[in-house]
């Protein structure tokens, strides 16, 4: 199944980006959990705050769908 | 100058004397505005003994270089003295829109001492400057205040207030403007109340000059139109800071019950999600920005009326919400308004509450010392009368107005153990026993503990959080380059979420000034400010530096008792031994004192005369100092 991930600041060095400057198409086998895609990128977890795909918020137990595009968000200093 | 108002202005408060100067090419193109003014003023005028609440300190209203100007985003007005949290240089910022109107009328900075024979406020409309009385605004709550001067000057002017606390000397006492932003950290509040100064007011109608008006622009443009489609800008937009609790408590490091844990069983009541599900009411913006990180939000709790405040943003939910143990969204933001009214830092504030509760807890205050009432977790009835008991420094609540550690010096019985504050100033909302650097960033900051300096917890995840190897020299480069935006007085944001780079900022001041002027002459500037602030907070406090650079107990030696990061804890020869790297790192010897080497190298060799004179110079370096001070997180292989 194709998925598309997307990310900017410190994680987009981390995702390599294919599609445009920040979406990167993955190939994945089965439903995997979004931790497990991580895991299978060679991305710590601890760089990704949350997830973002059909406009609401994804943990990183979130398996996508065929074709989803998910934005992974990095965590930030607060404000 | 291009890319400059023009104007310095020198307030003598007690004698009203005003004077008008332009301002000095020099101190801007050495210091670029803002916090590097704020160094340089005060190492140069302030004499060492001053108190910070006395007439001789400075209280300085500053620009940067990019404030006002179309560079993603000049929003920022910074504010600076000696801290009477700290008894250092103090430096605090804050969006909205009072920078840039300042700057439109023509101003980047004002430089006020002395006090003020009555309670009065600063106005400023474009060239007319005036100290008029205060009147009945003295008393007044900051939020309530800002509506009224509104009303009684117009809606075009920008208004920064103090609340009761600052009038009050409370030490950590913020300045608000814009309904909600916040110059919170290190008491400038208070200074601004001991000069008897309640508001400053500005309106400016006028332009500012640019170099390169039309390549400053289209810089812009491109920004914008490449950062329109950036991934974090909807989660951005959607929930601000606030939606970071979860990973925080999922990685252990969101601080519960005053730091005693560091996962908060019901972080699903108080996060991001849960304020914009129960209380957003609007986005809300800075001057010129595109993102609308501010969520403007409405408390509702049966019994108490609604209130109306801008956040709670990531620090005030984890020092209010998890620190004080609240389970209700609704109560952290209501929290969030008191303490915005009363004038207090969100952050010290819900510190200071937090410490208290775990001496309640301990039984070392009681009902007695409060009025009758009890100081449980999460009990915002408590909170609220306790926050009143500071204020109006009531009873026990004249003790916590010093904060943390004051407020442990005077109660004794080793309360300074739980106090996590460094050099008198309350940590951020990370706990540092999982993440070293972190408790390196915080006990070496040269504000007090304060993650805008320098955040290193996803540093400390990318390189292993139980190994403190190779952090020194990323937290002295973030020491460098975070503080920079404080300098050019922009918002760090559009670099750390999306991608702006730090290039393209000075390419934005190249344009706007006709500096020629580089990235790494930025980063020497950053780093003469962080010497010159050591020398100066070593010539005001003795030496040597080392003995301030000190870990509050809790952090060292206490693992954290369950969650995520159960067991973890740092240690103090591991803290010891980040100490003497971060040393040999700046160019400073084992005593964390700066030597001549590496002051003269930066162009402030009259810092070493005097450190010297002072018998607190450091001792120089076998085989010399570093070339290259700091590191840039280098990520492992990918
Ligand atoms: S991102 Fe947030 S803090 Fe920064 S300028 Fe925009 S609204 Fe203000």
């Amino acid at each position: 199944m194709v998925i598309y991930l997307r990310s900017g600041g410190k994680l987009r060095d981390r995702l390599k980006p294919d599609v445009d400057i920040y979406t990167r198409k993955v190939e994945v086998e089965g439903t995997p959990t979004l931790k497990e895609i991580l895991e299978q990128l060679g991305i710590p977890d601890g760089l990704v705050a949350f997830a973002f795909a059909d406009g609401k918020v994804r943990r990183l137990n979130y398996r996508p769908a065929e074709g989803d595009v998910v934005t992974l968000q990095p965590p930030v200093s607060g404000g | 100058m291009d890319g400059f108002g023009g104007t310095t202005l020198r307030i003598n408060l007690s004698t009203e004397e005003i004077e008008r100067t332009p301002t000095d090419p020099e101190l801007a193109r050495n210091w670029l505005g803002a916090r590097g003014f704020v160094s340089k003023i005060l190492y140069d005028e302030v004499p060492r003994d001053a108190d910070p609440m006395g007439p001789d300190n400075r209280f300085i209203v500053t620009t940067g270089v990019l404030t006002g100007s179309f560079c993603p985003v000049g929003s920022k007005v910074g504010f600076g003295c000696i801290s009477p949290a700290t008894n250092g240089h103090a430096d605090s910022s804050m969006g909205g829109h009072l920078g840039p109107e300042l700057r439109y009328a023509g101003y980047d900075l004002i430089v006020m001492e002395g006090i003020a024979a009555r309670p009065s406020y600063l106005y400023i409309d474009d060239d007319t400057v005036e100290l008029r009385p205060a009147g009945d605004y003295w008393g007044m709550g900051s939020l309530e205040l800002e509506e009224r001067m509104k009303k009684d000057l117009g809606e075009d002017f920008q208004i920064a207030t103090i609340g009761p606390s600052g009038e009050n000397g409370i030490v950590f006492s913020c300045i608000t403007h814009d309904f909600g932003r916040q110059a919170g950290r290190c008491g400038v509040g208070a200074v601004m109340g001991s000069k008897k100064l309640k508001a400053i007011a500005v309106r400016g109608t006028k332009s500012l000059p640019a170099h390169d008006l039309e390549s400053h622009w289209n810089l812009t443009y491109d920004i914008l139109q490449r950062t329109k489609t950036h991934p974090n800008m909807a989660p951005w937009q959607k929930y601000g800071t606030a939606f970071f609790v979860g990973w925080s408590n999922e990685r252990g490091c969101f601080p519960t019950k005053n730091f005693q844990e560091t996962y908060h069983k019901d972080w699903e009541k108080i996060d991001g999600e849960r304020l914009v599900e129960d209380c957003l009411v609007s986005d809300k913006a800075c001057f010129g920005c595109w993102m609308n990180c501010g969520k403007y939000t409405r408390a509702r709790i049966p019994g108490k009326p609604d209130t109306y405040q801008e956040g709670p943003e990531y620090e005030t939910i984890a020092l209010v919400g998890g620190s004080c143990a609240f389970t209700d969204i609704n109560h952290v933001a209501y929290a969030n308004y008191l303490l915005d009214n009363i004038g207090m830092d969100t952050m010290s504030g819900g510190s200071t509450v937090a410490f208290a509760m775990e001496c309640y807890q301990r039984g070392i205050i009681t009902k007695d010392d409060l009025e009758g009432h009890e100081l449980r977790w999460g009990n915002i009835d408590d909170f609220e009368h306790f926050v009143g008991m500071i204020a109006e420094r009531r009873g026990v609540g004249d003790t916590f107005a010093l904060g943390t550690k004051g407020a442990a010096e005077i109660l004794g019985q080793g309360t300074i153990a739980f106090a996590s504050q460094a050099k008198g100033m309350e940590f951020s909302g990370y706990d540092t026993r999982w993440y070293p650097a972190q408790l390196l960033s915080y006990c070496t900051c040269d504000i007090g503990a304060h993650h805008s300096k320098s955040w290193t917890i996803t540093t400390d995840i990318e390189l292993g959080r139980d190994t403190i190897e190779g952090k020194a020299p990323v937290v002295i480069y973030l020491q460098h380059i975070r503080p920079l935006f404080d300098t050019w007085s922009c918002c760090r944001l559009f670099w750390g979420e999306l991608d702006v780079t730090p290039e393209e900022h000075v390419e934005s001041i190249r344009y706007l000034t006709g500096w020629d002027i580089t990235l790494d002459e930025c980063m020497r500037v950053s780093e003469r400010v962080w010497n010159l602030n050591r020398a100066h907070y070593i010539e005001r406090n003795g030496g040597p530096g080392r003995r301030f650079d000190v870990a509050p107990a809790r952090h060292l030696d206490e693992p954290i008792p369950d969650g995520p990061a159960e067991g973890k804890v740092v240690g103090r020869e591991n803290f010891e031994a980040m100490l003497d790297d971060y040393y040999a790192n700046r160019g400073w010897d084992r005593n964390g004192n700066p030597t001549r080497e590496v002051l003269e190298d930066l162009g402030i060799g009259y810092a070493a005369d005097n450190l010297e004179k002072l018998g607190h110079l450091g001792e120089p370096i076998p085989g010399g100092i570093p070339k290259v001070r700091g590191q840039k997180l280098k990520p492992k292989a990918m």
